[in-house]
C-alpha cells in the first residue's frame, strides 16, 4: 500500500502545457519509485528551474526547487550528507549542459552517487523559447533570429570521454515503454547516472 | 618597549624579513613557540606578497607578560635573512634596536650589527638555515637555556631535527664570541611553571592558533559536520586544516570545482541535517551570492566564513581589509532577513564558528562569520581550543511529523517554524527558491507572498535576542568612545594600555544592529569610528540608521593592519 503510485503524488495539479512531454518523466519517476519500493520519505528530488524543474511541485519526497544550474551541486551536498537517501535530480538542457555543466563534468569526474534525468527539449521552454546548448547549429529562435551559430552539446559521448564508467543513456520520450524502463535502470544504478531525454516542446518547439 | 640595555620591561617584539622560501614563517613561529613555552603572551603577524619563491616576507611578534593584543610597529631585534630586507623597516626601528644583517647596509636608525648568515649557513651546510641560526643567536642574547631551545627544535622539526640542531648551535656559539656586549637577561614570567601545570586543563592563554585554525577548532567543538571550501587567501588555512583532520573527526570536507558549487553543496548538506559551512574571501563570496538568497528564501540555514581582504577584483590578495562590511550585509537580491557577526580576535574566531552554526540552525537562514587576513593569518595565544567546550543548539528539529506537514507554518513568533529532516516519515516537504506556501509549494497569490516575506522577516528580531551583543571595554566614564570591529578589537585594546581616557565599544554583530549601540553612542562627547577601509562602512551604517556622525573617523586602507602606536599617536 505505501509503495503505490499516488504515494508519490502531490496534491498540487502540474501547470504544464497539456500533452507535455514532462508528463511522461513525472509518472515513469513515480512508477519506478513504487516499483523499486523506495519510501518517499527516503528520497530527495532537487529539480533545476524551467519547466522541468517545476516538477519539484507535483511530488510527494522530499525536495528542493533550486536554483538555475545548480540542482546537481546541491544534490551532491545532500547525498554527501545523508548516503543513505536516494537523491534524484531533474534538470533541463538549460541547467544541465549550459548554466550547471562545469558541475556536471564534476559529477561525473567524481562519481557521486546521484540519479540525473535531463528533460532535453533543445530549448529553453519557460522563458518562452531561445536557444539552449542542444539546439541545432542553424535554428531560428527568439534569441537567435539570424540561425543559431554553435554547434549544440552531444551529451552522451561527452560525459564518456569524462568518464567511460558512468552509465549514461539516451532515449526519445515518444517511445514512453523505453522511457519507463530506462528511468528504472538509472535509479538502480549504483553510483552517478544520467538519462538524457530527447524531448519536443510542443508549445515553443514545433518549429525544431 | 626595550629602553634600556638592562632589562626587558613589559614586552618585546622581534621581526626576520627576507625573500619567500626562505622559512620566515616557520622560523618566527619557532621563535615564538619558544616564548610560549616559556609563558609568555605573544600576537604575530605575518607579510608576504602573492608569489612562492623571492619577494619581500616578513613575520614580527610581540612578546608579552600580559596579554598582548596585537603586534607592535617599533622592534627590538630585527633580523634581515638575506641582504636588502633591513632598510624599508627603518621607520620601526628605536635607537637601540639591534638590527642583524649580512654586509653593511646604512641603517639610520637602530644599531646595525653585521650578522655574516650566508657564511653561517653554509657552515650549517643548508643555504635555508639561517632562520635556525638566528633563533641560536635569539636563545643567546636573551640568556636561555640551550636545552630547552633544542628539545623545540626537535618537537617542531622532526625530519631535519640534525641539521637543524646544528645551525641552531652555530647561531648560538657566534653569539657567544662576539654578541655578548648585547646579551640580557629575560626575566621569565612567574606564571610560566603554573601555565604549563595547566596548559592541559585548557584554563590560560597556552595555546598556539591563527584565526583560521582558531575558527576550524571552534567549528569541530561546535559538531561543524560539513565544509566546503574553493582555496581562496586568506581563507584556505580553514580548508586545510579541516582537510587535514576530516577523518578523525569523521566530518566531510570537500573542495569543490568553483565556489558556487561549494555554497551548492553547502546547501544541500545543511537540507538534509549538515552542520553546514563554507569559506571564502570576496571574490569566491561573489560567486556564492546566488546561494545567500536561496538560503534566505527557502529558510536553509548555513554558516558563511568571510575572510576579507583588500578589493576591487583581485585587489591585494594575502593582504587586510574591512572594506567588505556592507557588501556582506547587503549580499544576496531580494529582501530577506541575515545575520552577520564579526569576531575581533583568534579566541572570537572559535567562539563565532559554533555560534554562527547555532544562529544558522535556530534562525534557518544565511549567517556570515566576517573575519579578515590580520585575524585569519596571525597566531596568537588563546586557551586549548582542541578541549574547549561550546553549547551546541539545533534549533527546532522534529523527530516525528503528521501528514502534510506545513514546513513553513507562519504562524510563529520568532518567524521560525520548526523543520523536519529528509528521512522523516511524513515530513515530505519542498525547499523552493520560488516564492511559496506554509507547504512549500510553489505561489505567486498576493497574501502568501505578503504573509511569507513577513514572516520571515521577523527573523531579524529574533537575531537581535540571539547574535552577540557590543562589548564595551576601557574607561567606560571617560569622555571619549571609540567605536570599531572585527580585528581592529585587538589593536585597540593594545592601545588603550597606554590610553585610560576612552572607552571602546566593539560591535560584534554588524547585522542586524542591537538597539542598545545607539544609547551607548549618545553616552559620549566625542565619537571616534576606527575601520581598515577608505569609506568608513561601519559610519554609513551607523549615519543611516541611526543618523548618527562620529566626531572624528580615523581610517586606513593600505592593506595593513593598524598598530598600536599609531592609534596611540592619532588618538591623543
Amino acid at each position: 500500500m505505501k509503495n503505490q503510485i499516488y504515494n508519490y503524488k502531490s496534491k498540487v495539479v502540474p501547470t504544464w502545457c497539456p500533452g507535455c512531454p514532462n508528463f511522461l518523466l513525472l509518472t515513469g519517476l513515480q512508477q519506478a519509485f513504487a516499483k523499486l519500493k523506495i519510501p518517499n520519505h527516503n528520497i530527495v528530488v532537487v529539480s533545476d528551474i524551467g519547466c522541468a524543474g517545476n516538477i519539484s511541485n507535483f511530488l510527494n519526497t522530499y525536495r528542493i526547487h533550486s536554483l538555475h544550474g545548480r540542482a546537481i551541486p546541491t544534490a551532491i551536498g545532500v547525498k554527501l550528507a545523508n548516503p543513505k537517501l536516494t537523491v534524484v535530480v531533474v534538470v533541463g538542457d538549460g541547467g544541465a549542459y549550459g548554466e550547471g555543466l562545469n558541475h556536471l563534468i564534476t559529477a561525473v569526474r567524481a562519481n557521486y552517487d546521484i540519479k540525473v534525468f535531463v528533460a532535453n527539449n533543445h530549448l529553453y521552454s519557460l522563458t518562452t523559447g531561445q536557444a539552449s546548448p542542444t539546439t541545432k547549429t542553424g535554428t531560428k529562435t527568439k534569441s537567435t533570429p539570424f540561425g543559431y551559430a554553435l554547434k549544440p552539446i552531444d551529451p552522451v559521448p561527452l560525459i564518456k570521454s569524462v568518464n567511460s564508467s558512468i552509465l549514461v543513456e539516451n532515449v526519445d520520450s515518444k517511445n514512453s515503454p523505453k522511457l519507463f524502463k530506462k528511468i528504472t535502470k538509472i535509479l538502480n544504478h549504483q553510483g552517478f547516472a544520467l538519462l538524457d531525454i530527447s524531448q519536443i516542446c510542443i508549445s515553443f518547439g514545433k518549429s525544431l | 618597549m626595550l629602553k634600556s640595555n638592562k632589562m626587558i620591561k613589559e614586552d618585546f617584539s622581534i621581526k626576520l624579513a627576507g625573500p619567500a622560501g626562505m622559512g620566515i614563517k616557520s622560523g618566527g613561529q619557532l621563535f615564538s613557540k619558544f616564548f610560549q613555552s616559556l609563558g609568555f603572551y605573544f600576537h604575530d603577524y605575518t607579510e608576504y606578497p602573492s608569489l612562492v619563491r623571492g619577494g619581500h616576507n616578513t613575520y614580527q611578534a610581540t612578546y608579552g607578560y600580559q596579554k598582548v593584543h596585537a603586534p607592535h610597529q617599533k622592534i627590538d631585534y630585527f633580523f634581515s635573512l638575506k641582504p636588502g630586507h633591513c632598510r624599508q623597516h627603518q621607520n620601526e626601528f628605536h635607537p637601540n634596536t639591534l638590527v642583524f644583517s649580512d654586509k653593511k647596509n646604512p641603517v639610520s636608525k637602530g644599531k646595525f650589527i653585521n650578522l655574516p648568515l650566508s657564511q653561517l649557513s653554509s657552515q650549517a651546510g643548508n643555504p635555508l638555515s639561517a632562520n635556525i641560526i638566528c633563533f641560536g643567536i635569539i636563545a643567546f642574547l636573551l640568556n636561555q637555556d640551550k636545552s630547552q631551545a633544542t628539545s623545540l627544535i626537535s618537537k617542531v622539526f622532526s625530519k631535519n631535527t640534525k641539521t637543524n640542531l646544528i645551525a641552531f648551535d652555530i647561531g648560538y656559539i657566534y653569539a657567544q664570541q662576539n654578541l655578548k656586549q648585547y646579551q640580557q637577561t629575560l626575566k621569565i614570567p612567574k606564571q610560566a611553571n603554573q601555565a604549563k601545570a595547566q596548559s592541559s586543563a585548557g584554563g590560560r592563554l597556552t595555546s598556539f592558533n591563527d584565526g583560521n585554525q582558531a575558527f576550524a577548532y571552534g567549528f569541530l567543538q561546535g559538531k561543524g559536520n560539513f565544509y566546503a571550501a574553493y582555496p581562496m587567501t586568506p581563507s584556505s588555512g580553514t580548508l586545510h586544516f579541516l582537510a587535514s583532520r576530516a577523518k578523525d573527526y569523521n566530518i566531510t570536507v570537500v573542495h569543490p570545482e568553483d565556489e558556487i558549487a561549494t555554497a551548492s553543496l553547502a546547501v544541500g548538506a545543511a537540507f538534509a541535517g549538515a552542520r553546514s559551512a563554507v569559506g571564502t574571501s570576496g571574490g569566491g563570496f561573489a560567486l556564492m551570492n546566488e546561494t545567500v538568497s536561496f538560503c534566505g528564501m527557502s529558510e536553509i540555514g548555513m554558516l558563511y566564513y568571510l575572510v576579507s581582504r583588500p578589493g576591487p577584483a583581485t585587489g591585494m590578495p594575502t593582504w587586510t581589509s574591512q572594506s567588505d562590511l556592507l557588501y556582506a550585509i547587503f549580499s544576496g537580491h531580494g529582501e530577506f532577513p541575515k545575520v552577520v557577526i564579526a569576531p575581533g580576535d583568534q579566541q572570537e574566531s572559535f567562539d563565532f564558528a559554533n555560534i554562527g552554526l547555532n544562529l544558522a540552525d535556530q534562525l534557518q537562514t544565511p549567517i556570515i562569520v566576517l573575519s579578515d587576513k590580520f585575524i585569519a593569518e596571525s597566531s596568537a595565544s588563546t586557551t586549548d581550543l582542541s578541549k574547549e567546550k561550546v553549547i551546541v543548539n539545533r534549533g527546532k528539529i522534529l523527530n516525528s511529523v503528521t501528514k502534510n506537514f506545513k514546513r513553513y507554518n507562519w504562524i510563529t513568533r520568532s518567524g521560525v517554524s520548526p523543520r523536519c529532516l529528509p528521512g522523516t516519515t511524513n515530513g515530505q516537504f519542498l525547499a523552493n527558491s520560488s516564492e511559496h506556501n506554509q507547504f512549500g509549494f510553489s505561489s505567486d497569490d498576493s497574501i502568501v507572498a505578503v504573509k511569507m516575506q513577513q514572516k520571515r522577516a521577523k527573523k531579524l528580531k529574533t537575531a537581535k535576542i540571539l547574535a552577540p551583543k557590543p562589548r564595551l571595554f576601557g574607561n567606560k566614564q571617560a569622555d571619549s568612545l571609540i567605536i570599531s570591529w572585527g580585528s581592529n578589537k585587538g589593536i585597540i585594546l593594545e592601545a588603550l594600555k597606554k590610553l585610560d581616557n576612552f572607552a571602546f565599544l566593539q560591535i560584534r554583530t554588524l547585522w542586524p544592529l542591537h538597539d542598545s549601540i545607539k544609547k551607548t553612542i549618545k553616552k559620549y562627547k566625542k565619537t571616534i569610528i576606527i575601520e581598515n577601509s577608505q569609506t568608513s562602512r561601519l559610519g554609513f551604517l551607523l549615519k543611516s540608521l541611526f543618523s548618527f556622525s562620529p566626531t572624528a573617523t580615523i581610517l586606513k586602507f593600505n592593506g595593513r593592519p593598524f598598530f598600536p602606536e599609531e592609534l596611540i599617536k592619532k588618538l591623543k
